[in-house]
């Protein structure tokens, strides 16, 4: 079964840009994600790779991303409302935790928390449209000259993913054959597996790797790679979203306080910020 | 090191190494030297140190896996202890058991020529070796295909393909066929013969079903604990192996021995020609196994392709009517009519990609079909190829907790591992904890579950493995419960089955008793069938019942 993260090769712009194309435009996002703590432009910053991803026809990653990013978001909302008391708005006074003892929950750590589960959202929606759209051997190559010498760190940045995808396709179907009499294999302990399962395979595919001639020194230089006639799009896309959010920062844009009281900023220049990301974010693949 | 360094391509001197926080060595003082253009077959059983013998050939031993290593490897002129497998690379291709494993881009051609790439090759030189290369090994077809895609089979190919882009001195494959079906794997190792013969390159060959490849070989090479037990021709190490190793003999040698034949063959053609001058009155073709004295070992199944066809007596152990199951928009199985009777023992086989796995996850109730039905309501357990995925939980009674747990233990033998860590055990009880995580709870009355089904259980096993895992199959029919297994192991099959199902692209092709269905064709016919060519006798305590045999033979008859 192949996973929606799983890279697919496609005719689509982003799959034919230049990996450093690919790599300023969807970073440019991240990097406003976490430049700002604003839920509206947050929300913006969302809506921007949602439709970037959705464009590139990685419709299928981003949905799995966020079933993904909510779960994490839903945890970290939680735990940050059990572990900070700080806020003046008490939902919930002397809560009695096992182990924490009583706690107060207040309506600015939930905030903090949701602030926190946004950005974190923002990042996986990214990295979901760049495993599915970006070419991990284009990939490789870039790390090739980085890490000559560590075939295991080119495995864990190019083929994560997709070895990690594979790997959770059969744990699932290995967890739905187990009988009624065996334990459940949760998903805490199915990601402990997934992770040390990985870590297995990306050694074997770095042995692989090595095997290949990766850490080889000298030799010709691999000719580069044809640039796309897209990688500009991408380019100026990524930089115009920098610029957005430079901007946005210079005026003071997109402010956002959880302690004492939740100061949420909702003026024009925010919601101008949040607007122009998606907007932004959609004009590499629009036919100009 | 040894004088023959300068006429080999690879050479071993006193070899020993142990891996990272292991308590006893892998290998053993080896010495070996394999000439230009020689193709050895590597024998031995699990854990004799095969594997990591051509771990050390390729540099990946002590280079990537670390460990305590002594004395020298030479390859091609390279000392393999001075340079890491990189440097290597252009002096030997190695091919693991595992192609999932060993592939590292995103298409075919991609990885075929990946190895040229790192190299520095120019586009074109490398569209050219990666064109050849796909020629070879006939898979062009396959060049432009995505990897994520490619059957286990076709994955074994681009890995070789891989290996072999570069035209290395010595090739090094470690178990290359145990995903293979019988035709795909007899093909490479003609594929690896004709390499070996034209391009003159060395092949060191890891293989368990040694009936595959021996005939092909110049060289047999057993290792026993991490040593070198036998080096020499082919012929010598059966009767070697005879003698000290019966585990490692081919059915064909363990046929001639049994029937007081001498000297054993090394494959079929041999064996025939053995056999006609050994007994040259005898036409063997002409015995009808099922009539006569061979028909008590030749047993009928219970099941069969009549019983499939309508008339289902109740409880039966699975029912599959007009099945027909889609993958991909592709209709992987169509129309499959199957019944499966309580204690049965039916090994499912077919080429790569025929529907096997699939019929056995429709069995499971993890596949929906678009059409038909499949009823297995006496309970269904499915243990699927790779075992270490169902071990989940830190110590082996936290996967089976409580009493189910404790009796599913018990049925497998591992009720003293209760407190183990599961990644502790043996290859061979991590597949039996498996076994018994699946089982657990599933059959009525507390007991086992009408149905097991297992897909490839044998892969990577030694014969010594296959024989407790066929004893521990017996022990689930005679209470009760039908095995139904995917193999593409016939020799196995043909060892714990008593009916054989054979599809083929999605169908039923054939359905009857193991020793009719294993006997009169070429690739899915025991080695024991192919030297006989008997109705019926497929395994070598029947042939050489058949050789031993004063019955006259008649025309006619």
């Amino acid at each position: 079964m192949r996973s929606a993260l799983a890279y697919t090769p496609r005719r689509g712009r982003l799959q034919a840009a230049s990996v450093p194309a690919a790599a300023v435009y969807l970073g440019s996002l991240v990097l406003v994600a976490f430049a700002f703590s604003n839920p509206l432009v947050l929300g913006g910053a969302g809506a921007a790779v949602a439709a970037a991803g959705c464009a590139a026809g990685a419709r299928a990653a981003v949905a799995v991303s966020v079933r993904w990013g909510i779960w994490l978001g839903a945890t970290i909302v939680v735990v940050n409302a059990l572990v900070t008391d700080r806020g003046d708005t008490v939902l919930v006074r002397g809560y009695d935790v096992p182990v924490l003892g009583p706690l107060d929950v207040t309506l600015e750590s939930l905030a903090s928390g949701a602030v926190l589960a946004e950005r974190i959202l923002v990042v996986t929606m990214a990295f979901a449209v760049w495993s599915a759209c970006v070419d991990p051997d284009h990939v490789l190559r870039l790390v090739r000259p980085l890490a000559r010498r560590s075939a295991l760190t080119a495995t864990l940045v190019s083929r994560l993913v997709p070895v990690a995808a594979g790997d959770l396709a059969r744990l699932r179907e290995a967890a739905a054959l187990r009988g009624p009499g065996a334990e459940a294999a949760g998903r805490a302990a199915l990601a402990r597996r997934l992770v040390a399962c990985s870590l297995d395979r990306a050694m074997d595919v770095a042995a692989t790797l090595e095997l290949r001639g990766y850490a080889l020194g000298g030799g010709a230089p691999v000719e580069r790679r044809r640039r796309s006639r897209h990688d500009w799009r991408f380019v100026a896309g990524g930089v115009a979203i920098g610029v957005c959010g430079a901007v946005g920062l210079l005026a003071g844009a997109g402010g956002f306080d959880p302690y004492p009281e939740v100061a949420l900023d909702v003026d024009a220049a925010t919601l101008a910020l949040a607007a122009a990301l998606p907007l932004t974010a959609i004009f590499p693949f629009a036919d100009v | 090191m040894s004088d023959r360094v300068d006429s080999g391509v690879l050479a071993i001197e006193d070899l020993s190494y142990r891996y990272p926080n292991a308590n006893h060595d892998a290998l053993g003082g080896v010495t070996l030297s394999i000439d230009a253009g020689e193709f050895v077959v590597l024998a031995g059983r699990s854990g004799s140190g095969k594997s990591t013998l051509l771990r050390a050939a390729c540099g990946l031993v002590p280079h990537f896996h670390g460990g305590e290593v002594s004395g020298g490897v030479e390859v091609g002129g390279l000392d393999a202890r001075e340079r890491g497998p990189a440097e290597l690379a252009g002096v030997v291709g190695f091919v693991s058991q595992e192609p999932e494993t060993q592939i590292a881009s995103t298409t075919a051609r991609a990885e075929i020529g990946l190895p040229l790439e790192l190299r520095g090759e120019t586009a074109a030189r490398r569209a050219r070796a990666v064109e050849e290369v796909a020629l070879a090994l006939a898979i062009p077809d396959l060049l432009e295909r995505t990897t994520d895609t490619l059957s286990g089979g076709e994955l074994q190919r681009v890995a070789l393909a891989a290996a072999l882009v570069a035209r290395p001195a010595v090739v090094l494959l470690d178990e290359p066929t145990s995903q293979l079906d019988p035709v795909a794997g007899d093909e490479l190792v003609w594929l690896l013969r004709r390499i070996n013969e034209q391009w003159g390159t060395a092949v060191i060959l890891c293989e368990h079903r040694l009936e595959r490849c021996l005939s092909a070989a110049d060289r047999a090479v057993a290792m026993r604990d991490g040593t070198i037990a036998f080096d020499g021709a082919p012929g010598r190490f059966l009767e070697w192996a005879l003698a000290a190793d019966p585990a490692l003999a081919t059915p064909g040698a363990r046929l001639f021995d049994l029937a007081g034949l001498r000297p054993v063959p090394v494959g079929v053609r041999r064996a025939r020609e053995g056999l006609r001058r050994g007994r040259p009155d005898t036409d063997l073709a002409r015995i009808p196994a099922s009539e006569g004295w061979l028909a008590p070992m030749v047993q009928p199944a219970r099941g069969g392709a009549k019983r499939s066809a309508g008339i289902r007596p109740p409880a039966h152990a699975l029912t599959v009517g007009d099945l027909w199951v889609e993958v991909g928009g592709r209709d992987v199985l169509r129309g499959i009519e199957l019944v499966v009777d309580p204690g049965e023992r039916v090994a499912l086989m077919g080429r790569n990609g025929a529907g096997k796995s699939t019929l056995l996850r429709a069995a499971a109730g993890i596949v929906v079909p678009v059409r038909g039905r499949v009823d297995a309501s006496r309970g269904c357990a499915l243990l699927s190829q790779s075992p270490d995925d169902f071990l989940v939980h830190e110590r082996v009674a936290e996967e089976l907790p409580g009493e189910a747990g404790a009796r599913a233990l018990d049925a497998v033998g591992l009720a003293w591992a209760s407190d183990a860590d599961p990644r502790d055990l043996s290859g061979g009880e991590r597949q039996r904890l498996a076994l018994a995580i699946v089982m657990a709870g599933r059959g009525a009355d507390e007991g086992p579950p009408g149905l097991v089904c297992l897909d490839e259980p044998t892969r990577g096993m030694d014969r010594g493995r296959k024989q407790e895992l066929s004893e521990r199959f017996g022990e689930l029919a005679a209470a009760g419960t039908a095995i139904v297994v995917a193999t593409h192991d016939v020799e196995f099959a043909a060892g714990f089955a008593e009916r054989a199902v054979l599809l083929g692209d999605g169908e039923l092709i054939a359905d009857g008793p193991i020793a009719e269905v294993l006997s009169g064709g070429w690739y899915f016919a025991t080695e024991v069938a192919r030297i006989l060519d008997v109705d019926g006798a497929i395994t070598p305590e029947q042939g050489a019942a058949l050789l031993r045999s004063e019955r006259p033979v008649t025309e006619g008859t």
